[in-house]
């Protein structure tokens, strides 16, 4: 049995937020995930940030981006919890979405084994507890869509 | 918009794999650079007005006073770290054309101690746009950039062995380059062996982390004509920033002819439109080598392929000494060190000068490029010939 992707211990990872942020951690507190869209020329951007660069609104949307797939990832070795531990892999994967043209999300692919991860695959949110807000990661959508 | 400035003077330190330059201080370095490249060229110290930089750029008071640098009329500073490099010698001959100083050395530098640059994203994670790298576990550029180059190899079906290629070119040319940090050549085979640090970067992909520092002086042609080594003309360097590069590896959200491309192109087309040189024109050229895949990247960016076209293009043998676009004839930062691409300059320079350790013959014109990363991006072009 290969070594499935780590997941990452966050619980004392403290996330830097911003007034044109908050929105977005506000809503993962509850499990949800939400990407800034223009509220003038309805253009997603990310990150999130004071104007739409399209068209220099100040009016943004927060709306759920639908499914997510794999545009990229890279997997990296990370040490064991001790010396002898087999070594472990953390696969940072870069995330389009269906409903969120232009925009990718990047973060951890969670208890993936490596050689399952391609692009392309379809992956789903999962939440993790840091500090001070919630975090969000991707696992591959499971089981496949048939 | 051609300039009519020119290198006249070349000074380095030692490399110094990554913390061995202590107990020196980075302004210790710096000094050396600068003193070396003022004898080079012949100059006095006197006869130094002005100081060019990229990244930031190191405070000139402090080089001032610690050698004896009596006046400056001219000290700026361009945009861009490794990437805005080369830009530094566009500052530099904009400062000697306007005759707001005589003669400017550019100046770069690095040094890893108490830090190093292969970590440069750690503080990102600090801040709200960068915090989901840090969730992703995105530590350095080459974890960000392999996810551009796995991209790359999904669009075009580009192999890890063109990769590996561009390492061994490299080895075979710091093989004979004294002073360089990794001069044992490697097999493909030593490649693929090579442990992962960032799938599908392997190890060997990744450049030296160097202390040292180099200068350079640039002087007006006129000048340069009565110096004792033969002008090296800065024929043009271009400058540009594009928005769809951007932030580069801190953003990932590049359209997709952009995302597998080293964000090059832009500056490739100013480059050759002020200079009127094309990339046939090109006799060697000095390719940022941080990450071995931007090299790829790059040639395609600058039209010595087509898009998608680096892997086979490498693969054929063209980047080779003997090959008919030779790279790096000095190593480049895969082998000899890395010094924010400033060692790139000085080959350029030596390959112009015919001085150079693995020279190509006849070269006439030298491409050197900044570094793929955040804008503003560079590159110039250097020639013997007017
Ligand atoms: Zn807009």
């Amino acid at each position: 049995m290969s070594t499935r992707s780590i997941t990452p211990d966050l619980s004392a990872f403290e996330v830097p937020m911003d007034v044109w942020s908050e929105p977005y951690w506000h809503t993962a507190a509850e499990h949800r995930l939400v990407l800034p869209r223009c509220g003038a020329c309805n253009t997603f951007r990310w990150p999130a940030g004071p104007f739409c660069p399209e068209c220099r609104s100040q009016e943004v949307e927060w709306v759920a981006p639908g499914q997510g797939r794999i545009y990229s990832f890279t997997i990296l070795p990370v040490a064991g919890p001790d010396k002898d531990a087999p070594p472990q892999v953390r696969i940072p994967a870069l995330v389009t979405f269906e409903g969120a043209p232009g925009v990718r999300l990047v973060s951890a692919l969670i208890d993936a084994a490596p050689e399952e991860v391609k692009i392309d695959a379809l992956v789903e949110m999962d939440w993790l507890p840091a500090a001070n807000a919630t975090v969000p990661v991707f696992r591959l959508q499971n089981p496949p869509p048939v | 918009m051609k300039n009519q400035a020119s290198i006249v003077g070349v000074g380095a330190t030692p490399y110094y794999f990554r913390g061995t330059s202590a107990p020196q201080t980075v302004f210790e370095l710096i000094d050396h650079a600068v003193l070396a490249a003022v004898a080079d060229a012949g100059l006095k110290l006197s006869d130094i007005d002005g100081l060019a930089f990229f990244a930031g750029g190191f405070d000139p008071s402090m080089i001032m006073q610690q050698i004896g640098l009596d006046n400056l009329t001219f000290s700026h500073c361009v945009s861009g770290y490794g990437s805005g490099m080369a830009g530094m010698l566009d500052l530099a001959a904009m400062g000697v054309d306007s005759g707001r100083a005589k003669n400017i050395v550019c100046i770069g530098a690095s040094q890893n101690v108490g830090k190093r640059y292969g970590q440069a994203l750690g503080m990102l994670g600090l801040t709200p746009d960068g915090v989901f790298h840090a969730i992703a576990g995105l530590g350095g550029p080459g974890q960000a950039m392999a996810l551009m180059v796995r991209r790359h190899m999904h669009r075009y079906g580009t192999r890890r062995e063109a990769f590996g290629e561009i390492v061994m070119a490299s080895r075979i040319a710091a093989s004979t380059r004294e002073g360089a940090i990794r001069r044992k050549p490697i097999t493909l085979d030593d490649y693929m062996a090579s442990p992962m640090l960032a799938d599908p970067l392997c190890r060997l992909d990744f450049c030296l982390e160097t202390d040292g520092a180099l200068a350079f002086v640039v002087s007006s042609d006129e000048r340069a004509a009565d110096m004792p080594h033969p002008p090296v003309h800065i024929t043009g360097a271009a400058h540009v920033g594009v928005r769809d590069w951007g932030r580069a590896f801190f953003w990932l959200n590049q359209s997709e002819d952009t995302f597998t491309t080293a964000g090059a192109g832009a500056v490739a087309k100013r480059l050759y439109e002020l200079t009127g040189v094309g990339p046939q024109d090109i006799d060697v050229a000095m390719i940022y080598d941080h990450f071995s895949p931007m090299v790829l990247m790059q040639l395609e960016d600058y039209g010595f392929c087509g898009a998608g076209e680096g892997g086979p293009f490498v693969e054929s043998g063209a980047i080779r000494l003997d090959g008919s676009l030779p790279i790096n004839p000095h190593g480049g930062h895969l082998s000899e060190g890395y010094i924010v691409g400033m060692t790139h300059v000085r080959e350029a320079v030596e390959q112009m000068r015919g001085t150079a350790t693995n020279q190509i013959k006849g070269a006439k014109r030298a491409l050197v490029t900044g570094g793929p990363a955040p804008v503003l991006m560079s590159g110039a072009i250097l020639s013997n010939e007017r």
